[in-house]
């Protein structure tokens, strides 16, 4: 189960994603969950690179790779680590559905962002848990008849 | 599953497109990218083979309507049709909210589309999922093609269950029934949402009841979104 990010919530894994910029001296850094979607980031991103799209490669990257894992009988896999001439990246899960990416460049190194990426996974796994045990209780956003007051909900252009 | 951030008042949900090999879940969302204004959508990935068939997915992020004040944010992906790339297409269904199903309309693809339907069925049961407990709906592609089975056939073959859902025609290339596809499983979304979130709120879940009966049904009975 993915978590409801309340403002209160999504503040925390902010700043707990700071300070882990901070002392892991990275460029830029995001948790994401398994589908790639973006929970919270920070940092700055590689001029030009969508982050949105970072993270779906970045999912699709960390599943296929643990599966590769797998089945050549690895029951471990925790991170991937990819290495580049101006960025690296290192991703590591935080819990079961969730992972957090980092983007550094030469400034720091693997050993520094892998050492506090470690411990910030487990501070973010810990601040997951306690906001999935307060999604149950969250007010519907909107409801049906916002739905039925909303005719179109994409916009495409008839075909020629 | 759907992630609902207060703090940049936004949800988002994960739609795939799935089917056989060669059926136009690519052109789908090449489709959608080429209609859509530039500020509601992102750049379309394709992690593609040298000959330009998909490898891992296709991606597309979307921004669509706001409701109440929230953002509703969409990643479109397409799985490898190739039947080699079950493991792969196990990975893209992680997380999925609704799915697509794109049939092949020519008669010597209908093994072709059981097979993938099949397939689907089978990958959802590895993530404790069925085709009762998520929206999806049917879109008979290719219909521009000489020799296609006509559509009641298709529905009879893909659609002929206890829960009926909606099936359009299409020729993703032109553009034809695209939107509407994409339209119609995005509300089945949207409202399956929205039910669970205010039967959750008050606390009155309905057990054992099947929340895609009555959207479906009353999917059918409304003109199709545009």
């Amino acid at each position: 189960m993915l978590p409801l990010l309340t403002i209160a919530g999504a503040e925390k894994l902010l700043k707990t994603l700071e300070e882990f910029l901070d002392k892991s001296e990275s460029q830029f850094a995001m948790i994401i969950d398994r589908g790639g979607t973006i929970l919270s980031q920070t940092g700055r991103p590689p001029e030009g690179a969508d982050v949105t799209v970072l993270a779906a490669l970045a999912a699709g990257s960390f599943a296929a790779t643990r599966e590769l894992a797998s089945r050549v009988g690895e029951s471990e896999f925790n991170a991937l680590y990819q290495q580049g001439n101006r960025f690296h990246i290192l991703m590591n899960a935080a819990d079961d559905d969730t992972m957090l990416v980092s983007v550094f460049g030469s400034q720091t190194t693997v050993g520094l962002v892998r050492f506090y990426a470690a411990r910030t996974g487990e501070q973010i796994a810990a601040q997951l848990r306690e906001l999935r045990a307060a999604s149950a209780e969250a007010p519907p956003i909107f409801t049906e008849a916002d739905l039925n007051a909303a005719p179109k909900i994409f916009d495409g252009a008839p075909p020629s | 599953m759907a992630i609902i951030n207060y703090a940049n008042k936004e949800v988002q949900f994960k739609i795939v497109y799935y089917g056989p090999a060669l059926c136009g879940k690519t052109s789908n969302l090449a489709y959608i990218h080429s209609q859509i204004a530039d500020a509601n959508k992102g750049e379309l990935v394709s992690l593609a083979t040298a000959a330009d068939r998909t490898l891992f997915f296709d991606f597309l992020p979307l921004n669509a309507i706001v409701i109440r004040n929230f953002k509703t944010k969409f990643q479109l992906y397409t799985v490898p049709g190739q039947v080699i790339y079950n493991a792969t297409r196990q990975l893209v269904l992680r997380s999925v909210d609704a799915i697509v199903f794109v049939a092949d309309s020519q008669w010597d693809k209908m093994e072709e589309n059981l097979e993938s339907f099949r397939n689907l069925e089978e990958n959802l049961a590895r993530q404790g999922m069925t085709l009762d407990s998520i929206p999806y709906v049917l879109q008979f592609n290719k219909r521009d093609m000489p020799n296609i089975a006509p559509a009641h056939y298709l529905d009879f073959l893909l659609n002929d269950r206890a829960v009926r859902v909606p099936s359009i025609e299409a020729c993703a290339i032109s553009g034809q029934g695209v939107f509407e596809t994409l339209n119609t499983v995005a509300r089945l979304l949207l409202v399956k949402f929205a039910r669970e979130a205010e039967a959750a709120a008050a606390a009155k879940p309905a057990l054992g009841a099947n929340p895609m009966a009555s959207i479906a049904a009353g999917m059918r009975n409304q003109p199709i979104p545009r």
